[in-house]
């Protein structure tokens, strides 16, 4: 059919409908605000926080066994850490959760996808193929009705693993695409048109932002030079490939800690291009710190004082390059920057599971780890958490596809950006 | 002289223990302090001499060779250290008999600066011929009188070192509930056992929560954590990683030494100085137990990267990373050095001490002369 046959049968549709809405411009408006505000409620808190704080109850008691009541002290440590998200395995949920959200979760709550950019580009790809699969029912639009048929997906990944922030902007950015949506756009069009829409984000977003990126920090890295990286960061390492591939000589450190040894990823890629480099695990950083010229970091997101939270350690790697001079480059795209504002570590973490990264690699010690013993012993108990958070003291700049600027001016990055595309 | 001296040195017992330093069958500060104490008991006890000059230099041939074995375990040199000042001492006391300890020193501020030494040593050492006790060096009729009038007492001086050796947890830790308080959160790194027993023994008194980091690659910690927790301390095991993160909660950071230097510094485990450093930046005390045998008279003012000990990389990387293993230079270092300002107090066997004044004990226990063996 032509485009005014369709726009003809919708006419008709809504004639049909006609129950509440009288125009069509008038009702955009306050759904996109509407949409909005939910999103960002939504996107910024309440269903992680929410989940995190009953999930955290029944994990953490779950894992004490009965051990946790008898004992005071006991009680304490455990109210202290209570606030830490514990993955559970996803039991109950409510709604249809498409098969490609159900891998998905499989795969964040395995650490399969990891990484704020990685998981990111992963559940904006799974929503595009929930959005084409999705059917508007009858008597509904889709700029209205889709939301509803997402949240119940988000809020199954959630369950799998706390949402990065980088997942929780994209949400919001497509949240805001979809209540924009006009509602005189013939289903597949308008379909069509979110994915081209998510396209564009992940293009613009990352991979173009990432290549701006390379390009600013590759000409920070000069011959000669000693880089110092820590765990594995995605963009680190196309900042490194892309300077070596430029000709440039120079070696790299890289610094790694348990539980998730991410170092010996980046270690095989460095070491596959003959890059030559350094290999330490954290509590050795100090005795080779005084030979690195620069350290370059990624990062999970930052915080609009311009603190970073990242993988557990960077913060320790951040202070200690500030303590002896060499200055601390962090690598981070626009879109994992976070209105809020982070002061504390502790205050806001995700604990990852004992069981996936509880033996230390090569451990020699035949009573290597004591998984078994956490429920023999009510007194002891592990905790793996994930992402720390580097204070702004401790960064000399943050390279963004905008610019190299100092961590103190994030703030003003959203503005110049307009507030929208964040 | 020069020979038997030689001999000393080269003695079967004084091998044995240097080999094994040599391959680190012997490991840990303590455990070499002692087996450096038996065998300077079992040389002394065999030991010819005449005079205490002959003895000294004795002892010392034997320091030198075990020091040279393993320069790293600095409680070797120490024991030995310790063990001559107390030989002098003992020796000052037989052929002074109290005359010593009466004479009355008058103090002003220009003998202390030109003496340097606050205490003891600074008996003027009297000429054999003043002498008016049953010890006689040098008795040209029989040699070894000297050294049998000597012996008792020489083995005594040593069994007090042996002594302290022995009971040093027990006295490092024996003020360990002023040091903690109900519900504070303690991080401790790795596996120290002076830190070990020094909470335990607040568990008595205290209801408190320690966090363990692990301290990879020994992961010690692991082991740390299931002794504490065993004996019903709260512990929580943590990754080295996120020290930072835990740290603004934490109330005070207990780290063990390896060895305490004369600036007040210290060498520990690898960890520390990010532990450290971390508590810092939080403002959290830094709190380091440790016996008074591992005050070493040595200076390490740059953190020299030579000054480290490396131990193998296999922990850290190990063959399973096949295609690696040639291509990645690893580091695995045995030590940290401490700057003192990240140190607030040193809990010690005999008191506790800030770093500031670790030179004075490090004067008071041993002699200016055997600082270099």
């Amino acid at each position: 059919m032509t485009k005014a046959e369709r726009r003809e049968l919708q006419e008709r549709q809504r004639a049909e409908k006609a129950s509440g809405k009288t125009g069509s411009a008038a009702p955009s408006t306050p759904a996109a605000k509407k949409g909005r505000r939910g999103s960002l409620a939504e996107g910024l808190s309440t269903p992680g926080s929410a989940q995190k704080g009953k999930e955290t109850k029944e994990g953490v008691s779950g894992a004490v066994g009965g051990g946790g009541g008898e004992d005071a002290g006991k009680a304490r440590g455990l109210r202290i850490f209570s606030h830490f998200g514990l993955p559970k395995p996803i039991t109950s949920h409510k709604g249809e959760i498409h098969p490609a959200i159900v891998r998905l979760g499989l795969q964040f709550s395995e650490f399969k996808i990891t990484g704020a950019n990685a998981r990111c580009i992963a559940t904006l790809t799974a929503f595009k193929s929930v959005i084409q699969d999705y059917v508007t029912p009858p008597n509904n639009t889709l700029s209205r009705h889709l939301m509803t048929h997402l949240s119940p997906q988000i809020s199954y990944l959630v369950a799998a693993r706390p949402m990065s922030v980088t997942m929780g902007n994209a949400i919001r950015q497509l949240k805001l695409e979809i209540s924009g949506t006009d509602i005189d756009l013939p289903e597949q069009d308008a379909k069509d048109a979110l994915c081209d829409k998510i396209d564009n984000y992940i293009r613009d977003r990352i991979i173009i932002a990432d290549q701006v990126i390379q390009d600013t920090a590759g000409k920070k890295i000069k011959d000669g030079d000693v880089i110092l990286t820590y765990a594995r960061s995605s963009v680190v390492e196309k900042v490194l490939l892309q300077a070596h591939s430029d000709g440039k000589k120079f070696s790299v450190i890289v610094v790694d800690s348990r539980p998730m040894l991410e170092g010996k990823n980046l270690l095989h890629t460095l070491s596959s291009h003959s890059i030559p480099t350094t290999y330490l695990l954290l509590p050795s950083l100090p005795s080779i710190i005084t030979e690195a010229t620069t350290i370059l970091l990624g990062a999970h997101s930052l915080h609009s004082n311009g603190a970073v939270y990242s993988r557990a350690g960077t913060a320790m790697v951040a202070m200690l390059g500030k303590e002896y001079r060499v200055p601390v480059v962090v690598c981070c795209e626009t879109y994992k920057f976070s209105e809020s504002v982070g002061v504390d570590g502790f205050s806001k973490n995700e604990l990852a599971p004992i069981n996936k990264f509880s033996t230390p690699p090569h451990s020699k010690s035949p009573q290597s780890l004591l998984s078994a013993s956490t429920n023999e012993n009510p007194y002891l108990e592990i905790l793996n958490p994930l992402y720390d958070l580097t204070p702004p003291t401790s960064i000399t700049a943050v390279v963004t596809e905008v610019g190299v600027i100092p961590p103190n001016s994030i703030s003003s990055i959203p503005l110049a950006l307009g507030r929208n595309m964040i | 002289m020069a020979s038997d001296i030689q001999n000393y040195a080269n003695q079967r017992i004084v091998e044995v223990l240097a080999s094994k330093l040599r391959r680190r069958q012997v490991v840990g500060s303590r455990n070499a302090a002692i087996e450096t104490t038996l065998v300077l008991r079992q040389v002394v006890s065999k030991a010819r001499f005449s005079n205490i000059d002959q003895l000294v230099d004795i002892i010392r041939s034997v320091g030198r060779r075990l020091v040279e074995a393993q320069p790293k375990e600095h409680t070797v040199g120490n024991t030995v250290r310790k063990v001559l000042h107390h030989i002098r001492e003992e020796y000052h006391t037989a052929v002074e008999g109290t005359a010593a300890a009466t004479k009355k020193e008058d103090f002003s501020i220009s003998r202390f600066v030109s003496q340097g030494q606050p205490r003891k040593q600074n008996i003027p050492v009297p000429k054999s011929e003043e002498r008016t006790t049953t010890l006689r060096e040098n008795d040209p009729d029989d040699p070894d009188s000297f050294a049998k009038g000597l012996k008792p007492v020489l083995m005594e001086a040593i069994q007090d070192v042996l002594d302290e050796l022995e009971t040093v947890y027990d006295n490092v830790s024996k003020n360990a509930r002023d040091h903690i308080h109900s519900d504070e959160i303690v991080l401790t790194i790795g596996h120290s056992k002076t830190v070990e027993a020094f909470l335990k023994s607040a568990a008595h008194y205290r209801n408190y929560t320690v966090i363990v980091a692990e301290s990879s690659p020994s992961y010690s910690g692991h082991e740390m954590a299931r002794s504490l927790s065993s004996s019903n301390i709260s512990t929580f095991l943590v990754p080295d990683s996120s020290i930072y993160a835990l740290m603004s909660r934490v109330n005070k950071v207990i780290l063990g030494a390896h060895a305490i230097l004369a600036n007040g510094g210290m060498f520990a485990l690898t960890g520390s100085l990010l532990a450290a450093s971390a508590a810092h930046a939080h403002s959290t005390p830094v709190v380091v137990c440790a016996g008074q045998f591992k005050l070493t008279p040595l200076w390490n003012l740059y953190h020299e990267y030579g000054a480290l000990d490396f131990s193998d990389p296999s922990s850290v990387l190990g063959f399973e990373e096949g295609d690696l293993v040639d291509k990645v230079d690893v580091i695995n270092p045995y030590f940290d050095y401490v700057r003192p300002e990240l140190v607030d107090v040193y809990i010690t066997n005999d008191g506790d001490h800030p770093p500031s004044s670790v030179y004075r004990l490090i004067k008071e226990s041993y002699d200016d002369d055997d600082h270099e063996l």
